[in-house]
């Protein structure tokens, strides 16, 4: 058996009183680390390592096994044949090796040690950190490198594989080299091409690297027309990804379709929009959650450390309801026309439902929904974020008939959404209450209130749903403006 | 069966951390904030601590303009002369 290993990957640690379980039945286990002398030795003395361990200097041997993350395990026959490849730790497959090699199970479910645990990168696919003249971060070049294959043994589970090699939570499809060919040629483009390098880590997003998630993600080929002006959203500095992918916040970006594209691939803007109903949808989002995991870094074990985070991360996309909507969609308020197809992102809270099924009136409706819109963020915290108010079209037909457009709509909640007054008496205490002196003061239904939002354009209007049921929602946004993230919509 | 790696394969940019300092004593030490509530208090403290009890030679105090985002080009410049650098965080 040969390990791979980095001393100070986690896995490779966790894994390394199992390798001397291992080391300890009837065939032989070497260690092959990655690292240099001095940190090797460390790690053997630290470990307790009962095996040889033998370096890798300039990664030869990661090269010719084709190592993507560490630990590596290879299972390998009298004719030093590789019979198994176990990336990462997984207690089941420890157990499995070791009935191979005709030993007791070492794993047991109780140890203390986790099941599994994804590892890290392999060595040899990063810069060496102690070697100051390595090159810098290409962030310009256009031509990016090309994505490594890994060759599976015969029988391995691919879709166990991927959840190894790749560490995302929820099984994925293998991005097989077939599956990844389709989607390429669908965006018709060099594979290398750099769409965009993707925050917080800068990974770049290359024609390939985009397809090999796509496909993960369960996305036909034709999706790539999206996703390619997907990665330019998102990596725009005003959207600012780097900040929404790393606060402790709830934020996760929401995808909005507009126009053709959704008849054409199938978006779904009615019943259920934000829940699994269609594939376009459901895929769309995931790849972009999966592209911002795999290419971006933040995981939500490292760099994303939301608080709660955000059922939204594993997809949220939904498409406008623009059949139901009497007024000017999305899109069309940014300046497109309507046979033009976009996507827009918003750095949003989850959906936070308004049931109104008696009012008979516009006004009734947003009255509803500005209660809704004062506990954005946190009540008494007043203009330092948006809101996106999601009109079911039951909602859209009320208020229509009353005569109201877009812009009353939006003026309307603006106007009507505030903080009374009377919440601060108790000082400065509690979050927002120390900023009042710059906020606005109003009057809402003869009460003396403190407005809630900076401008009318801070309501961001979108009318999806089903035709039954007077649900609207409101979704919080993330912290705004040029010191935060704007909404920005792009053309397909 | 094939698998095409989706993980990001851009080589990170090099870099050496620097030297653990022996003592603060003459040294010169940046203090970053990241424009968190409560950051100021917190390095008002720090720096308090940092000329009386470690008599450091110089405390330059910077701010990112937001939290939000990566530190401006023009903010690492000016804290780039420092022996050490203590950034408080959050709120």
């Amino acid at each position: 058996m040969i390990a791979i290993l980095q001393t100070d990957c986690p896995t490779c640690r966790l894994i390394a009183p199992y390798l001397n379980k291992l080391a300890d039945g009837p065939a032989p286990v070497t260690a092959i680390s990655q690292d240099g002398e001095d940190a090797t030795r460390e790690f053997v003395r630290q470990m307790e390592i009962r095996f040889p361990v033998e370096r890798d200097p300039e990664f030869e041997l990661s090269r010719h096994f084709e190592v993507v993350t560490v630990p590596t395990l290879y299972v390998l026959d009298d004719q030093n044949r590789i019979v198994r490849k176990e990336p990462g730790f997984d207690k089941d497959t420890l157990n499995e090796v070791a009935a191979l090699v005709g030993q007791a199970p070492i794993a047991g479910p109780y140890d203390g040690a986790p099941a599994s645990k994804p590892g890290c990168t392999s060595r040899h696919l990063e810069v060496s950190t102690d070697d100051a003249a390595a090159a810098p971060l290409d962030m310009h070049s256009t031509r990016g490198h090309a994505a490594s294959v890994a060759d599976l043994a015969d029988g391995e589970d691919a879709i166990e594989y991927c959840y190894r090699a790749f560490g995302d939570a929820l099984p994925v499809v293998p991005p097989t080299v077939e599956r990844v060919d389709a989607m390429v040629r669908a965006a018709d483009r060099d594979p290398r091409e750099v769409i965009a390098r993707i925050p917080p880590c800068y990974g770049e997003a290359t024609v390939e690297k985009i397809a090999a998630n796509a496909v993960m993600a369960g996305c036909r080929p034709e999706m790539m027309r999206v996703l390619i002006p997907l990665m330019r959203a998102v990596s725009d500095e005003r959207f600012n990804a780097h900040g929404v992918q790393a606060t402790t916040h709830f934020a996760a970006p929401l995808i909005l379709v507009n126009g053709p594209v959704r008849q054409e691939l199938g978006f779904h803007s009615r019943q259920n929009v934000f829940s699994n109903v269609a594939r376009a949808n459901s895929t769309l989002g995931r790849a972009l959650q999966l592209i911002l995991l795999n290419l971006g870094g933040a995981r939500p074990t490292t760099i994303d450390m939301s608080a709660l985070g955000n059922p939204g991360k594993f997809s949220y996309c939904i498409a406008e309801n623009e059949e139901e909507n009497p007024w000017e969609p999305l899109h069309a308020e940014q300046g497109f026309t309507r046979d033009q197809s976009t996507i827009t992102l918003f750095a949003a809270e989850p959906p936070h439902g308004v049931s109104e099924h008696n009012a008979r009136t516009a006004r009734g409706v947003l009255k509803a929904i500005t209660y809704a819109l004062a506990t954005v963020w946190s009540y008494r915290n007043c203009t330092g974020f948006e809101a996106m108010v999601v009109l079911c079209p039951e909602h859209v037909r009320t208020i229509h008939r009353d005569g109201f457009s877009k812009r009353d709509v939006r003026e309307f909640l603006f106007a009507n959404t505030g903080i009374p007054l009377r919440c601060y008496q108790d000082g400065d205490s509690g979050e927002g209450a120390a900023q009042r002196s710059l906020y606005t003061e109003i009057v809402i239904d003869g009460e003396p209130c403190y407005r809630k939002f900076r401008t009318p354009e801070s309501i961001k209007i979108v009318v999806a749903g089903g035709t039954a049921g007077k649900f609207s929602a409101v979704l919080g946004s993330w912290s705004v403006g040029p010191r935060g993230s704007q909404m920005v919509t792009y053309p397909i | 069966m094939r698998i095409v790696s989706p993980l990001n394969e851009t080589a990170p940019p090099a870099f050496a951390a620097a030297p653990r300092l022996r003592t603060l004593e003459g040294k010169t030490v940046a203090l970053l904030d990241i424009s968190k509530p409560g950051g100021s208090i917190f390095l008002d403290r720090i720096e308090h601590r940092l000329r009386t009890e470690f008599r450091v030679a110089q405390v330059i105090r910077e701010m990112k303009p937001t939290f939000a985002k990566p530190a401006p080009p023009e903010v690492i410049e000016r804290i780039r002369g420092a022996d050490a650098v203590i950034e408080a965080l959050a709120d």
